[in-house]
């Protein structure tokens, strides 16, 4: 291990840690004006981490950020002057309250479009803004509420100057852990792939919509811790923060600082919050300069200054390499014995649907058993892919059922029916390109489910699900040939490695049936030889495999039975031979009567 | 021996590149004018990415194209409708929303007469069309959206007209019939390269054909010449 | 104050309303993504308008808004072109939610650009023609109201024969479907998308002359009228032309309604809080979402 693979392994944490240091040194020279601004900076970093739930990790544009930073503030500020509170019992009932309303509006439009989303938490956030302004009794109205006490802990005061500034940012690094926990977990990863590839994670068991509703509610908790924070630095709560400038800074810094990054949250809002001080002249266009900034970052650098800072230090010290991998995978699930020969796995009875008056799929029946590998093949336009996507629950079908050993899972989605055994391959292996091949296919390893959002309350690096959905992944590169891509970062690989790993991915979830989209497309011939012993391999342990594939003489030898397709209905099913001498197929493939 | 001197639309080691799969390696052929020319080849060998390039909807990696005797490699889509190549896609790709008539008159560039001229040309060819005009185009059946699509082509007066697969998801009456226009339309000057599937009906109407084979030209011959040998037959099947 | 009265503000209103939505739908369609700055270019199109009265020498005569609305038509024109290329055009390839927040930052440059050149303070559009209301039924009718609804008839009955009855318009919408068909008959989209958002903020600007007579302008108007237009174009049915006009005067009439039995602030609560309802019961609206639309 030399000097530049250490460094490369620590990523630009080096970096960070400088960058906080020298804060550090500035918070002990700074006078109380300057430490003010510190720590209203460190209100905002914990508004941004909790802003990077739902739009850096999810992808979802929430406009309600700033609405929970508000609700935060005036929770916290009412219940300290008018029923007396300290600190400690003010914030939890600040976060409570921005969690409960999360979840009201969260369970409400979550499952609408993002535009729709996006609209409804930007009614959400106005709303609020308006009851503030309205309801004199309760909030001051317009000019607020003076006088809001500094931060009381039961009977002990925190003295304004360095000590709440200190306060302020050692919440903010209980939030960053708590962020990091979440980034560096197999959760964090299944979220990755999610916002990425939802399709390809969607086949990887990824997709249960309490995902998106955890990340909105973490968000408001965040936000409105941020909030009352901040209320209690100031001094006073108004209207202002309720307002939409509010939302904008946050997404400013979120854009600018790096919505993917934990340091970049700090970064954005330190950032922002210095700049008008430093260019005093130019105080009142300092928002026009972040909306000029924000437009330059979402073109230019769309993982602001943190990724700009991370893809630096990659280019010169090289991508990390995972230590791959010591510990075994528990034996059990492995070894487990293959079903019997005869057992049907996965059966499609009387298939349809129908785009808009084109009917795709009229009548579709056709089974796989255990340990069987069934070609499809069938001229373009024949219904190949349709079929797939309704055995693998993309589609909903207009007509029939999909059973899978016997159960019917024809309202499942695709998602779930991953989790239950059906795995799926697409044409173009879709991997998420900032994580490494090891990380691709773990997540996709039975460990990573909702109930494992709990993980990120563990410290750093003690994910033991996430250790050993590594070792299952490592397996399962091992068996299809890939186990020296597995430190690779997703975007080096090539075109056959990605299929391997897609490949990887299908597997470590011990899948029942695999369906596999033109899995040898753009493979070497000797890849492709690899590939058949690959695949007769797997049947062997008791996996029905459905291949779709244009290549008759990879699939003629490699396949035990062929279903041939023509405009959406099955022409032929029987052995390779002798569907490729039924003269029906042959007219289906050249047309007019067979040369 | 096609002279190139006279050709409509040339290849020379044209490559197309999607990620690191190769679709179309070094091709080269040569498409005489007021032909037609049919592109064989089973899935996957590159028909479609042959046209694609041709119209300047894909990158490509090498070599040149050259229409009617001007380099249009680095041409844009638009620029090449403009000089007079036109384009039916895989799965006609009619305007939904707009009426079938506004779809034929969207696609000529000229003045309204000649627009009328066109368009009359349009509806001798596919009298099935008239009664059509006003509903949109969503609601035309799978041949008669094929029907339109060619006609949108045509109104741009084309020299050359691409076509990718135009008898998939057509009963084989309707095929029969509009391969029939097809070749007319070579007749009255209107090149065809014309990429299908369905290897006997293009051979048909073809005087020459091109078979691919995974990006690669594994046969340039006339039209009779290549019906005339049964293995390219199972090349296109790709059981060869 | 009578019921007809209210109707005959709310029309009015309705009308200013129709020519943002109907701006904010048109840039929707051909481009596939939510220009956040719509709103912002009405508040910019108010001051465009008293920036450009001031630069017209009259003689000590005010300018009235009529003489003014062409140039500030073609100066909204103008920023919709600026914003294509800058927010749009670079992103184009990119996720949609990559044009909303590239918008939101040139609402953001807006906003702040207005405050810093004219300060926060309220100003105010000439009317489009001077003179006393009209008084007739036992209504009183400004004239203004009667310019609003006069100009975006004529401006909407403009538009529609422009999108039905000529080339362009077709081919506006051909580009709006399917841009890569669009380009392979020779349309030239990129420029066609620019028009899209020229006529789009020429529409939000004039708008914001009218508007900003009746009600004042202040650089942080913006916001209110984009979120109306997204309401009205949410309930209308998202990517429809007609749904638009629609939701924009069921927006206005809410408004005026609400606003005679609680004071503005509070109307403008109870409309969101109808817009939510609205989402969670029927959110494809009234027109349904024309089919095959992005974003």
């Amino acid at each position: 291990m030399n000097a530049r693979s250490i460094l490369a392994a620590a990523g630009p944490a080096p970096v960070w840690v400088l960058a906080a240091a020298a804060v550090a040194v500035y918070g002990t020279l700074a006078q109380s004006y300057g430490l003010k601004l510190l720590a209203i900076a460190g209100c905002y970093t914990l508004a941004v981490l909790g802003y990077q739930f739902v739009f850096g990790r999810i992808g979802a544009l929430s406009l309600a950020q700033g609405a929970f930073f508000g609700l935060g503030a005036y929770t916290s500020a009412l219940l300290a002057l008018k029923l007396g509170w300290d600190f400690a019992r003010t914030l939890p009932a600040a976060i409570a309250l921005a969690v409960a309303l999360a979840a009201i509006v969260g369970a409400s439009v979550l499952r609408l479009g993002s535009h729709y989303f996006a609209l409804a938490t930007l009614a959400v956030a106005e709303l609020l803004h308006i009851l503030a302004v309205e309801w004199l009794r309760l909030t001051g109205g317009g000019n607020g509420l003076p006088g809001v006490p500094g931060f009381r802990l039961f009977d002990f005061t925190i003295p304004a100057g360095w000590p709440a500034a200190l306060f302020v940012w050692i919440v903010v690094a209980m939030g960053a852990l708590l962020a990091m926990n979440y980034a560096a977990s197999l959760y964090g990863d299944g979220s990755r792939l999610l916002r990425a590839h939802p399709l390809a994670a969607a086949s990887a068991g990824i997709g249960e919509p309490g995902r998106r509703m955890a990340a909105f509610l973490l968000s408001a908790a965040f936000g409105a811790a941020g909030g009352a924070l901040y209320v209690h630095t100031l001094g006073v709560v108004s209207p202002e923060a309720l307002q939409f400038d509010v939302m904008v800074l946050i997404l400013c810094m979120t854009v600018i600082g790096g919505r993917n990054a934990v340091a970049g949250a700090a970064l954005g809002a330190l950032l922002l919050v210095h700049l008008p001080e430093w260019f005093r002249a130019f105080e009142q266009w300092a928002l026009f300069a972040y909306g000029a900034g924000l437009l330059v970052c979402i073109i230019a650098a769309p993982e602001g200054i943190a990724g700009a800072v991370e893809a630096l230090w990659r280019r010169m010290f090289g991508p990390p390499r995972v230590a791959v991998l010591a510990a075994p995978a528990p034996p059990s699930e492995m070894a487990a014995p293959p079903p019997a020969g005869d057992t049907i796995v996965l059966a499609a009875q009387a298939l349809g649907i129908a785009f808009g008056g084109n009917r795709a799929l009229t009548g579709a029946t056709f089974h796989i058993r255990a340990g069987e590998i069934v070609g499809l093949i069938g001229p373009n336009g024949s219904g190949k892919t349709t079929l797939l996507n309704l055995l693998s629950g993309f589609y909903r079908p207009d007509l029939g059922r999909v059973l899978l050993g016997g159960h019917d899972v024809t309202a499942l989605p695709a998602w779930r029916r991953a989790r239950l055994g059906i795995a799926r391959s697409f044409q173009h292996a879709a991997l998420a390109d900032d994580m490494t091949a090891l990380d691709n296919v773990a997540v996709a390893s039975a460990e990573c489910g909702p109930a494992r959002l709990a993980n990120i309350l563990r410290l750093p690096g003690r994910d033991r699900r996430r250790r050993q959905a590594r070792a299952r992944a490592f397996a399962a590169l091992e068996a299809v040939g890939a186990a020296a891509s597995a430190g690779k970062r997703g975007a080096d690989l090539g075109t056959s490695e990605r299929r391997l790993v897609e490949l990887a991915r299908a597997l470590v979830a011990e899948p029942k049936v695999m369906l596999l989209d033109e899995p040898a497309a753009g493979l070497s011939e000797a890849e492709k030889h690899a590939l058949q012993s690959l695949l007769r391999g797997l049947a062997a342990r008791g996996i029905g495999i459905v291949i779709v594939d244009h290549g008759m003489p990879f699939l003629l030898p490699l396949a035990d039975r062929v279903v041939c397709l023509d405009a959406g209905a099955i022409l032929a099913a029987g052995t390779p031979q002798e569907v490729a001498a039924d003269p029906a197929v042959r007219r289906a493939y050249l047309g007019g009567a067979a040369p | 021996m096609i002279h190139a001197a006279t050709a409509l639309l040339r290849f020379q080691h044209v490559s197309v590149r999607y990620g690191p799969t190769l679709a179309l390696e070094k091709v080269s052929f040569v498409q005489p004018p007021r032909s037609v020319v049919a592109l064989l080849g089973p899935n996957g060998a590159g028909k479609s990415s042959l046209l694609k390039a041709a119209m300047g909807l894909v990158p490509t990696t090498n070599g040149s194209i050259q229409f009617a005797f001007r380099n249009i490699t680095e041409e844009a889509p638009e620029a090449r409708a403009r000089q007079g190549i036109a384009y039916v896609p895989e799965g006609r790709r009619v305007f939904a929303g707009l009426t079938a008539r506004e779809n034929l008159e969207v696609a000529a560039f000229a003045s309204r007469a000649e627009r009328k001229r066109r368009f009359d040309r349009v509806l001798a060819l596919f009298p099935q069309l008239e009664p059509h005009l006003a509903r949109r185009a969503w609601q035309l059946s799978g041949g008669q959206q094929q029907m339109l699509a060619i006609g949108r082509a045509l109104m741009a007066a084309p020299t050359l007209l691409l076509l990718d697969e135009p008898s998939l998801g057509l009963a084989p009456v309707l095929v029969e019939q509009l391969f029939a226009r097809i070749a007319s339309l070579a007749l009255e000057g209107t090149g065809v390269l014309l990429a299908e599937q369905n290897a006997a009906a293009a051979l048909a109407v073809a005087g020459r054909a091109i078979v691919l084979r995974a990006g690669h030209v594994v046969a340039d011959d006339t039209a009779a010449a290549i019906r005339a040998r049964p293995e390219l037959a199972e090349s296109v099947l790709g059981t060869a | 104050m009578s019921w007809a009265q209210i109707l005959v503000d709310g029309v009015a209103l309705g009308a200013a309303y129709a020519l943002v939505a109907l701006g904010f739908v048109l840039v929707l369609n051909a481009a596939g993504a939510v220009n956040f700055a719509q709103g912002d270019l009405v508040m910019a199109g108010g001051f465009a308008a008293i920036v450009l009265a001031s630069l017209v020498p009259l003689g000590g005569i005010a300018v009235p808004g009529l003489v003014l609305a062409p140039m500030v038509a073609v100066a909204g024109g103008l920023a919709g072109w600026l914003v294509a290329e800058i927010a749009y055009r670079p992103l184009r390839r990119r996720p949609p939610v990559a044009v909303f927040i590239s918008t939101i930052a040139v609402g953001i440059m807006l906003q702040h650009g207005a405050n810093g050149l004219f300060g926060a303070s309220e100003r105010r559009t000439p009317p489009m023609m001077a003179g006393e209301p009209f008084a007739f039924a036992g209504l009183t009718v400004s004239r203004q109201s009667l310019a609003i609804v006069a100009t975006a008839a004529i401006v909407i009955l403009l538009l529609h024969l422009l999108l039905e009855r000529t080339q362009l318009g077709r081919r506006l919408r051909a580009a709006a479907e399917d841009p890569d068909m669009a380009r392979a008959i020779g349309i030239p989209v990129r420029r066609l998308t620019a028009l899209a958002f020229a006529l789009g903020a020429a529409l939000a600007a004039l708008a914001g002359l009218l508007l900003a007579n009746v009600y004042f302008v202040t650089p942080t108007a913006g916001l209110a009228f984009m979120l109306k237009a997204y309401i009205a174009v949410t309930i209308g049915g998202w990517g429809s032309l007609r749904g638009a006009v629609a939701g924009a005067f069921l927006v206005a009439l809410f408004e005026v309604i609400a606003a005679r039995l609680l004071n503005a602030s509070l109307a403008d609560a109870l409309l969101y809080a109808a817009l939510l309802a609205a989402l969670l019961l029927r959110p494809q609206g009234l027109f349904g979402e024309a089919a095959g639309r992005r974003a």
